[in-house]
């Protein structure tokens, strides 16, 4: 037994080379900041260093509870990302149903590479072209609104307590709707012509098709997003958050990623920091592992793992 | 995807009224996805002061390109941009040798402890130490302000890893068996044989990568406070945000150019400089990101 081990252990040596680099990669990269979250179990100092820390149990997490900018960023957190997961996950496969009822195939290749285009800029970009359209001197809608001839007045939505969120969620659901698109039509595509053909003699409508094989051959796959999707539930959009808001709505917009970096990086309170993302990981972690218990339940075949 | 011709016997009226409504919608939603970076363009080209009353561009008015030639008198936009495209090459190179070499033991089902590795790999995507601690160990490796920076805490992600793995799984295990019986160790029939066959998913994954450095923004904020590091994001970030612009651009003389120049125009001219390298490069990136998706959705 052991020399069969010595055996494959010698055959595959090259292979077990191989794998060094990216264990010692995410070793440094990856397990080394998982170890360092327990900074947030410890009084960090910056000056004294992280090994001499001493263990001051959930102190920085009582800390953390008891800061009134925290539990808002909390319930920011929540209600933004229920709304992206209520309006962001059903609208990409609404669209591929949409793409795929395009007659001909160039119309549908292009529907698909046009609604694309934002996923490949960065937030940052996204921010510059929120201002272009939204910017009360020369912005596209303004202006539009202006030669239209309305004259009231029109409010920055990007400056607005009141629209903010909402910028938020549309500007993430218009961002993001293209990459789903691309995994549901690729599923789309693999579905048996045979099913259609069928449902066809049988006298199934355009929408009774849509619904009774299309949508439902689509279903592992949505299950899998899905899973993935509650997993990131606690992560309500750092990125984009972070590029797109300002002071001026930072009551609404402040969610526990911008929170935990202001902690961090502004006011030099790692540990704290560190409490609120090793928070926000460990629900994220229960979340992802409960989804998949539920979908492997409701059905074998399915889920991540 | 359905023929269109079986299609069109079976319509009933509501099926066309649908099929309109279909049409109107994603015909709206394109223009929404599409148009604002006409509108970028199209207003950068534009006369600064034709363009203040804003609305819709379809063409530029009164085309001028004073606000390139102001933004590119800067020196600090080459430096943003030398320094994106350096870190994007490097970094992509990086992380795609590193997932090939991982990815390939990784898809031999007769290695030994193959699912423990895998795990090792697969429990990054589900749990991270979160932002700060991150940062604590970048800093601790002393790579504040240091290039590196910018290329390894992102080199290699197990979501991109995988997609190769389950592509070199795919391939039939007699083409590795008949090159080892020629005497060929593992890393020729890798470079050799797997990565020859699997071009399409490792130009896949690299377009994600690449992206991927081209536009993350984070670490250059986290990472980086010398000017000659600063990436193009952060640059753009900073030029968004700033009421001044004007004035925070060195090297602008030329005041009667200046007061031809509005701030929207130059924050424009520079949102599009900084979009043009991905539009041209995006239909081959709409294709391979096309590929890599569907390839990634096979499960384990």
């Amino acid at each position: 037994m052991t020399r069969r081990l010595g055996r494959d252990l010698s055959r595959d040596k090259l292979l077990y080379l191989m794998l060094i680099p990216g264990l010692v990669y995410v070793l440094l990269f990856k397990y080394a900041p998982m170890y360092g979250v327990t900074i947030a179990f410890r009084n960090y100092n910056i000056f004294k260093g992280f090994a001499d820390a001493p263990f001051v149990g959930l102190a920085n997490f009582a800390k953390l509870f008891s800061r009134s900018a925290f539990t808002r960023a909390l319930g920011n957190n929540i209600l933004i990302s229920i709304l992206k997961l209520v309006c962001g996950f059903p609208f990409p496969i609404i669209l591929s149903l949409m793409i795929n009822e395009l007659r001909g195939r160039k119309s549908r290749k292009l529907a698909q590479t046009l609604v694309i285009l934002p996923n490949f800029v960065s937030w940052i970009v996204i921010n510059g072209i929120l201002f272009a359209m939204f910017n009360t001197t020369g912005g596209a809608i303004p202006g539009l609104l202006r030669s239209l001839g309305y004259t009231g007045a029109i409010s920055n939505i990007m400056n607005q307590k009141e629209t903010f969120q909402w910028v938020i969620i549309v500007s993430h659901v218009w961002k993001g709707a293209g990459m789903g698109t691309i995994v549901y039509l690729a599923a789309i595509v693999g579905i048996d012509q045979q099913l259609y053909e069928a449902a066809a003699i049988d006298g199934a409508g355009r929408l009774r098709q849509m619904w009774h094989i299309t949508l439902s051959s689509l279903r592992p796959t949505i299950v899998i997003l899905l899973i993935f999707r509650v997993g990131e539930m606690m992560y309500a959009g750092f990125d984009q958050i972070f590029a797109i808001s300002n002071y001026l709505v930072i009551s609404k917009a402040d969610i526990i990623d911008t929170y935990a970096y202001t902690l961090g990086m502004e006011q030099q309170k790692f540990a704290e920091a560190a409490a609120a993302g090793l928070f926000q990981s460990v629900i994220g972690l229960v979340l992802v592992l409960a989804t998949n218990a539920i979908a492997k339940k409701l059905d074998p075949d399915s889920g991540i793992m | 995807m359905r023929k269109p011709k079986q299609r069109k016997v079976r319509e009933s009226r509501g099926e066309r009224i649908g099929h309109f409504f279909v049409s109107l919608f994603l015909i709206l939603f394109c223009f929404t996805t599409t148009y604002p970076f006409w509108h970028v363009l199209m207003y950068s080209i534009s006369d600064s002061n034709a363009a203040m009353s804003g609305g819709l561009f379809f063409l530029p008015r009164k085309p001028s390109f004073l606000a390139y030639e102001m933004i590119f008198k800067t020196q600090q936009i080459f430096v943003a941009y030398g320094n994106t495209i350096l870190r994007t090459a490097v970094g992509t190179l990086i992380a795609i040798t590193l997932s090939i070499l991982t990815a390939f033991p990784l898809s031999r089902r007769r290695l030994r402890g193959r699912g423990g590795f895998s795990m090792a790999f697969f429990f990054t995507m589900l749990f991270t130490g979160g932002m700060i601690p991150t940062y604590l160990i970048v800093q601790s490796y002393g790579l504040i302000d240091k290039f590196w920076a910018l290329v390894l805490p992102s080199a290699m992600s197990a979501y991109n890893m995988f997609i190769l793995r389950n592509y070199f799984k795919s391939v039939p295990d007699s083409l590795e068996e008949s090159a080892h019986m020629d005497g060929a160790n593992s890393f020729t029939v890798l470079f050799r044989i797997f990565v020859p066959i699997s071009k399409p998913a490792i130009a896949a994954v690299a377009m994600f990568y690449g992206v991927a450095y081209w536009n993350e923004y984070m670490d250059g904020i986290l990472y980086i406070n010398k000017p000659q590091l600063e990436i193009l994001q952060v640059y753009l970030r900073k030029l968004i945000a700033s009421t001044g612009t004007l004035n925070s651009l060195s090297g602008i003389q030329n005041l009667s150019a200046a007061a031809n120049l509005t701030e929207e125009s130059m924050k424009m001219a520079t949102i599009a400089a900084s979009i043009i390298p991905i539009l041209v490069v995006y239909p081959l990136l709409q294709r391979y990101y096309t590929r890599g998706i569907t390839l990634g959705a096979v499960k384990e």
